[in-house]
Parts: C-alpha cells; structure tokens; sequence
C-alpha cells in the first residue's frame, strides 16, 4: 500500500472514516477527526456543487474556482477527497468497496436518501457488521420534524437561544455566522468517538442517529427546566446578565472600538472603581451592592462608558484585567489573527496548497485545546476535486488503471465538475467598503499574517 | 438494560460553573462513572446561582447545578487540607479522567498538580477547562462569557451596525466550552486505550470562541478584507440583505424566514409570496431588475406585512414541510413541549430527594446498542460520601466521622 495510506500517528491513528457529508456542521467535525489522526476520505460528487462562499485568493477566481475557494479549504483540510457520482451504479459499488475497509461512515443527507441510493444501514452492515453508522440531520431520523430542513443558523431560534439573544427593545437576533454549525460538528465528534468505545468494548457496530436540534435545545437545559418549574420564559438580555452588573459592551476611544467588560462581585467593583480613580458617582448608595447595581445598570453603565471611551480597547482590557476585573475587548477578525494571546497559543496553522492551484500558503484553524503527548495537527491542504481518486481507487481498493479510467469515461468519478460551475459572484471589495459590510482591506495582509 | 458507551470509564468531576460540568455530564450521560468532587459547605459555584426550583433560593435547588450534574454521583472533599489531598490521591488512583476548572497553577500549588497525579495513576487524562488556558499571555485574565465573545471576535460582526457589538444573552461560549472539552477527553480516553498513554488536555474557552468563528477571519485570510456588523442587519440576517432573511416577527412571536430552498437552492420571490399564500404579489417584483444586490425596500415591506397574517408555528411547520429553510424562535416553553423533543425521547423524568420529580432535558444522540440513560439526579452536597470513600474505598466508618467533624467533608 501507498506510503501516503498509512496509518498516521494521533490520537486516532488507525481510524479511516468515509466522509459523505457537506454543507459546514459535519466537515468541521471530519476535519477535527481528521487533525486527531482518523484517515477522513471525502466522498463528494463531481456532478454537485461543492458548495463554499466564493472566498477566492485576493477575490480571483483563477482557473480552478472550485479548487480555490477559502472557504471550503478551511473546512476540508486534513481530508483526502475522490468523487463517486452516486447515480451511476459503478460509484455505488466503489462506495461499498470503500465502507468495506472503514470504521465509520458519516452521512448527513436527509433521513431516507442514503436508503434511495441504496447505501442505507441495512445494506452497509451486512458489508461491514461492525460499521459505526453516523447519521446526521436536523431533526433527527424519527418524529414529527425529521424531514424539515435543518441548517445551523436556524438553531440559534429552534434551539431557544434567540428568546434570551437581541437588544431589549429591538427582539430577537442571531449572533455570530451560523452558530450552530460548529458545535454540532464538535458534539459530532464526540458521538461519533462514543459509538467507537462501543465498538472497542463489544466487537458491535451501529447507526447513531443525531439531531442538530437537540444539541442546541441541549445548550438551554437550565432554561427549560425554569419553565417547567417556574413557568418563566427567557428574555432578552442585550450584553446584560440576570445579576450581575456592571455587565456590558462599552465604547472604546477610536471609530468602532468596543469593550465587554463583566463584574461578578463586590470585590471586582472595587477593583474597576480602582481602576476608574474612585470617582465620586461609584460611592452612590445605589452602586453599593450587586443587587442595587443590577437595579440601576442604565445609569451604571452610562458612567462606566462615559470612563471607558477616552481608552483604546487593547490599552484598556490590559488595566482592567490587571486590576483583577474580568474585560476582553472585542476583536475584529484581523485582530483575532494577529493577537498576541492567539498566536503564543498557536490556533491557526500555515497549510501549504499545492503550487499549480495558485493559492499559496494559508492560515487554517486549529482547535481551541492542546494534549500534552500527542499532537493533533493539520495533515494536509483541502482536497481538489477527484484529487485522490487514484490513490483511494487504485492503491486502496485495489481498481486497476484502465478501470479506472473507464470510470473517469462513463462519468462515475470526474477531476472536473460537470457542468463547469461559474465562480461565485461576490460584491467588490470597494463598494463593500463602500456600504459598511466592510469596515476595511489590508492589501498586505499576507505579510501581516507572515504567509509571504 | 444496555450499558452506555462510555460505561468502562470512570471520572472525577473536580469542575465548577457550567462548561467543565457540562463536559462530565455529557460523558456520565453515555455511561461513565462520574464522581463529582466539591468542597464541603459550599459546593460548586453554580448551586448559589438562580433561578432555583420554585424560586427558593437553596444550594439542593440551583437549576442550573441540578441540570449540569445529573448522572453524577457527589463527594466533598477540602483539597486545602492534607487529609483532603491523601484522600483525593487515593480517588484519582482508580479513575480514567479528572476534569478540573481551577485557575492555571492553583492545583500544582496543592501539590495535585498532573504530573504528580501521573506518578500514582500513569495512565491518567486530565483535562482542565480554563478561560485562555495554560499557557500564553493571557493565562492569568480574568473570563466570562461576554469576554469570550469579545475575543473570539464573535461579537465584533453582531448585532447592529451603529450600536454596540451584541453578545449571546445565555452563556453559549461555556456550553460550546463544555462540548469541545468533552470530546477531547473522548479522545484521549480512546487513544489511551490504544497506547496506554494518558493525557494533560488545556482547553482555552476563549479559543473555543475564536474557533468558532470561522468565515471572516478566512476572508482576512484570502483578501485582506475585514468585516464589521453589516449594514441593514436589522433582523440579524448574517449578510446585507433584505429585512426578512432572518428574524422577523409574525402574529405571536418570531420566525428565522429565508429565501433558501434546501441547503444550496436558493429560493426567489415569486414561490415564496406563493408559499405564503399571496401568489398576486408575484408581480411585484418584476419593476425590480433582476440581479440587483440591493433588494427593494417596497418588497421587504410587502413581505414582512404579509408575514404578520402567520402564527409562528404555522408558518414554521408550512414554510420547513414545503423543504424551505425555516426556524421559529421557540422560548422555554415551546421547548419544553416541543413535540420533536417528545417524540424523540429528548426528556426524562428523574426523582430527586430535595425537589421531587423532574423532568430533565437530556438526549442528544441515539446510540441503540448503548443508549443514553438518566440514571441518576443530580447528587446532594456531599451525598455519595459514605458509599464512595467506605463502601468503595475502605476507609473505616469512624474515620468518616472524624473526617466530617474535621471538615475534610
């Protein structure tokens, strides 16, 4: 076998899972298991988008837009990738094949599609009896919901977040992209890794049946459970908390520049009114205590912004925290990447792609955590499509080259996507700067992230 | 009955507040034998944090604590004291894992640091839970969700574009915190399995955020470009665009409406204003070209007056059954009666020897062969004393009480 098929060293060394899922929840989870050392094949389609947001380098389509997009690179890392069109019968018996010498097979179509193309559990176990069968959807494989669409951002509202999320007087709102997309990959993983035990344990394979809503219902237990005790309902909390005060997001000195700051008790007060040089308002009676502060956190806080806004965010988190007062402030994306805290700690990774593609060397996520003994890193740049189609094919399930080139003639596997897709179209870089989507464009943002 | 996955493995659960707790409750949910360990007299934090069952402030009815501590078992040992630590040494000796939410270096100054515990347990995986983790500059900050948020540059792109940056109002980035550290520990618990090698885990739950937040630091990455809270975001929509793609209200609440069909169709005007029953405003869009990034004012408002004539979960039910992308924002109550939630077995019911009965969400995935169980509610302060440290470990019943009278527990 091809030296690149071996097993690599990590945590899950030895590990190969056929990868049969897209959109974003379950290629975060594939490239976390991918990281930990699992062998993660990427089954896609070449007759199917590959989806992704058309985040092309310096906004250049290039030849190979598909190949090129940002966007799916960081979620694909790590992976091999082949196509099988699995509406020719030839790509389902090489999907067969492929499950046959796997561990684990992870789909997230709709409950009933796998069984449509004739790769549902019951067919595959009887391939492979000890086969970690993971299912993932919306809403689960059964009851009432389990065929509506299910996609991470509309988790946030199904889910019960969105009732305690938005400014008081506004309603709700959704925070971040796409929230419930990386956390369901990541409890993914962790299903995924429970099944596996199982299987250490018992010789016994199975089909995990995951529901995106209910991780997310999951993320509000102690809310639901104030319902059926107290029958109260969330509320909207603005940056505010239920108890604690000052708790908020305040103006910084310079244009959009914002920090949270979150004071917990009595002693951290003292510490920010320290900080604040003791003015005369903080010794009011109605800021003496954290039930009074919390009564009266509108005039609380229009003080504690009225301080913080002659500081620059950075300047300010520094005094405050070394004050002993809980603060961050609020980072855009390049101050993200280039954070003194994020870069000693390493969470992103440089990733070479491969020079034909024009795409050069780029930072991808890590993960938020380190092991003392075995490392977890990012094995390789993202798949181009069909990239690996002759090594898995050929070297791993044993199809001989002219096989393998029928293949390529019937259209059951492609290195080309069929049609041949136009780039995604997005907004210049001017006219969203333009509109506000953009607050602005480094051009020499690769030697600010040390990727030249 | 089936065993759980995990039920080979047992965990010392030293973690207080919500993510390290809800990283051992999730593990204790598929099996493990997880023991929490607390300090006598107060316990972990969260039993003095509100709301508490029936609004009765009591360190047995802290809902929070009795969701996040389910299936555990509970001791209480003082760690500051030396009969505290012998006895905790001697826990650690027969575990798999201990999760622990101590500030970095508060434990080796006990002398429990990890790699002391690995002299008695080589095996061992520890994982703690922190907010910027073990190392770096930041290792000593102080955390809170809304920090998180803020340096993980989450909050910088949410919320609207002339106000401040707006955070979650429920602290997700400890859930998410709880998630990430639970099948870390997972892992290394399999790997163990496989190498005989334990495991020093550092989670960083600002890094948890930061890792969360994936497109515009990859747009910075590709284009240099950087992205702020998008003009016209009014409903919390993720790009500019019209009002209703996003969080628009209806009759008696809200929903999450969108122009998508599936998860790569996009869906147009004209079946949507069908779907919503007004196919005559079809043709009002055609005074519009066709491409036009911006979307007219005039439609939005059509949509969103048209949009009013719904209940929330007739719409949702409509919009999700007919393959829209469709979400509708549900409170604790529809929650708690969600009939997806019901049918799927998502909730338990559990008799706790404080509160009563309750019911308690639970379920995330189904695993047939090793199904997740609600064995037990969450444990009293210091209720497992005696069955743990006699009944298991053999220390002698009048040691106990001289344990108890001394404060170890």
């Amino acid at each position: 076998m091809s030296l690149e098929l071996e097993p690599e060293s990590g945590l899950l060394s030895g590990v190969r899972i056929v990868d049969a899922t897209s959109v974003m929840a379950m290629p975060t989870a594939m490239y976390v298991l991918s990281d930990m050392g699992a062998q993660v094949i990427k089954v896609e389609s070449h007759t199917r988008s590959r989806g992704g947001q058309g985040v092309y380098p310096d906004g250049e389509p290039g030849q190979e837009p598909w190949n090129r997009d940002g966007s799916f690179h960081q979620l694909h890392r790590g992976k091999f990738g082949i196509t099988l069109d699995l509406k020719a019968e030839e790509a389902v018996e090489l999907f067969k094949d492929l499950v046959r010498v796997s561990d684990v097979i992870a789909e997230n179509n709709r409950p009933g599609v796998m069984d449509r193309l004739g790769l549902g559990y019951d067919t595959l176990r009887k391939i492979k009896p000890d086969l970690v069968y993971f299912s993932f959807s919306g809403f689960g494989q059964t009851g009432p919901w389990r065929n509506y669409q299910g996609i991470g951002r509309m988790f946030e509202l199904t889910g019960g977040v969105s009732q305690f999320t938005g400014y008081p007087e506004d309603g709700p709102r959704r925070v971040g992209q796409a929230w419930f997309d990386p956390p369901n990959g990541w409890m993914a993983v962790f299903a995924i890794l429970s099944a596996l035990h199982h299987r250490n344990k018992t010789g016994e394979g199975q089909w995990v049946d995951y529901s995106m809503y209910q991780l997310a219902a999951s993320t509000v237990g102690d809310g639901i459970l104030d319902y059926l005790a107290n029958e109260r309902n969330g509320k909207l909390m603005g940056n505010s908390h239920p108890h604690f005060s000052p708790h908020g997001v305040f103006r910084c000195k310079g244009d959009d520049q914002w920090i949270a700051i979150s004071v917990t008790d009595d002693a951290q007060w003292d510490s920010l009114c320290q900080a604040m040089g003791d003015p005369a308002w903080a010794k009011d009676d109605r800021y003496a205590d954290v039930l009074s502060r919390s009564q009266h956190q509108e005039s609380l806080n229009r003080h504690v912004g009225e301080w913080t806004k002659e500081y620059e965010h950075l300047e300010l988190m520094s005094t405050l925290q070394g004050a002993g007062v809980p603060a961050g402030a609020v980072l855009n994306s390049k101050e993200v990447l280039t954070n003194d805290h994020i870069k000693a700690r390493g969470l992103y990774e440089n990733i070479s792609y491969p020079a034909e593609l024009g795409v050069g060397k780029r930072a991808h996520l890590g993960r938020p955590w380190k092991m003392s003994k075995t490392q977890s890193y990012i094995r390789r740049p993202a798949p181009s499509l069909g990239a690996h189609n002759d090594l898995i094919l050929g070297d791993l399930l044993g199809v001989q080259p002219q096989q393998i080139d029928q293949l390529y003639e019937l259209g059951a596997i492609g290195a080309h996507p069929v049609p041949i897709p136009q780039p995604v179209k997005r907004p210049s870089l001017d006219s969203d700067i333009e509109t506000g989507v953009l607050v602005g464009h480094d051009s020499d943002y690769k030697k600010v992230l040390g990727l030249e | 009955m089936p065993e759980g996955p995990l039920s080979a493995f047992r965990i010392i659960d030293l973690s207080t507040g919500i993510a390290g707790p809800f990283c051992a409750r999730l593990i204790a949910d598929y099996g493990a034998d997880v023991v929490k360990v607390e300090p006598p007299g107060v316990g972990d934090v969260s039993r003095g944090f509100g709301p508490f069952f029936s609004d009765t402030p009591d360190r047995e009815k802290s809902l929070q604590f009795l969701y996040l501590n389910a299936n555990k078992r509970g001791v209480t040992l003082d760690l500051e004291c030396a009969a505290g630590r012998a006895l905790f040494v001697e826990m650690v000796k027969s575990v798999d894992a201990v999760i622990e939410s101590y500030p970095p270096g508060y434990l080796d100054s006990l002398g429990l640091g990890c790699t002391y515990l690995e002299t008695h347990n080589p095996g061992l995986v520890m994982t703690s839970v922190t907010p910027f983790g073990q190392t770096g500059p930041y290792r000593e900050f102080l955390g809170a969700p809304i920090v998180y948020e803020a340096l993980g540059g989450v909050m910088y792109t949410s919320g609207a574009h002339d106000r401040e940056p707006l955070g979650h109002g429920h602290p997700q980035s400890l859930y998410i915190g709880g998630i990430t550290a639970a099948y870390a520990t997972s892992a290394a618990l399999y790997s163990r399995g496989m190498s005989g090698k334990g495991q020093q885990i550092d989670v960083s739950l600002m890094e948890v955020m930061a890792a969360h937040h994936v497109s515009p630091p990859n747009r910075y990455i590709y284009t240099g470009a950087i992205e702020r809270r998008a003009p016209k975001k009014e409903a919390g929509s993720a790009k500019a665009g019209p009002h209703f793609q996003g969080v628009v209200p209806v009759k008696d609440g809200y929903v999450g409406a969108t122009f998508q069909r599936g998860t790569q169709r996009p869906g147009n005007f004209a079946e949507y204003v069908n779907l919503l029953g007004h196919p005559e405003l079809a043709s009002l869009q055609e005074s519009y070209p066709q491409q036009s990034s911006e979307f007219p004012k005039e439609l939005d408002d059509a949509l969103l007056s048209i949009l009013k004539e719904w209940n929330k979960f007739d719409y949702f039910s409509h919009a999700a059954s007919n393959s829209w992308v469709a979400a509708v924002v549900q409170t604790s109550e529809d929650l708690s009666r969600s009939p997806q939630l019901l049918e799927r077995g998502f909730y338990s019911e559990i008799e706790h020897p404080v509160v009563g009965k309750l019911k308690m969400p639970g379920e995330i995935y189904k695993l047939p062969k090793s199904p997740y169980r609600l064995r037990l509610p969450a444990p009293l302060l210091g209720q497992h004393n005696r069955e743990i440290f006699c009944e298991e470990m053999g220390v002698p019943q009048s040691d106990l009480v001289m344990l108890r009278r001394q404060g170890v527990i």
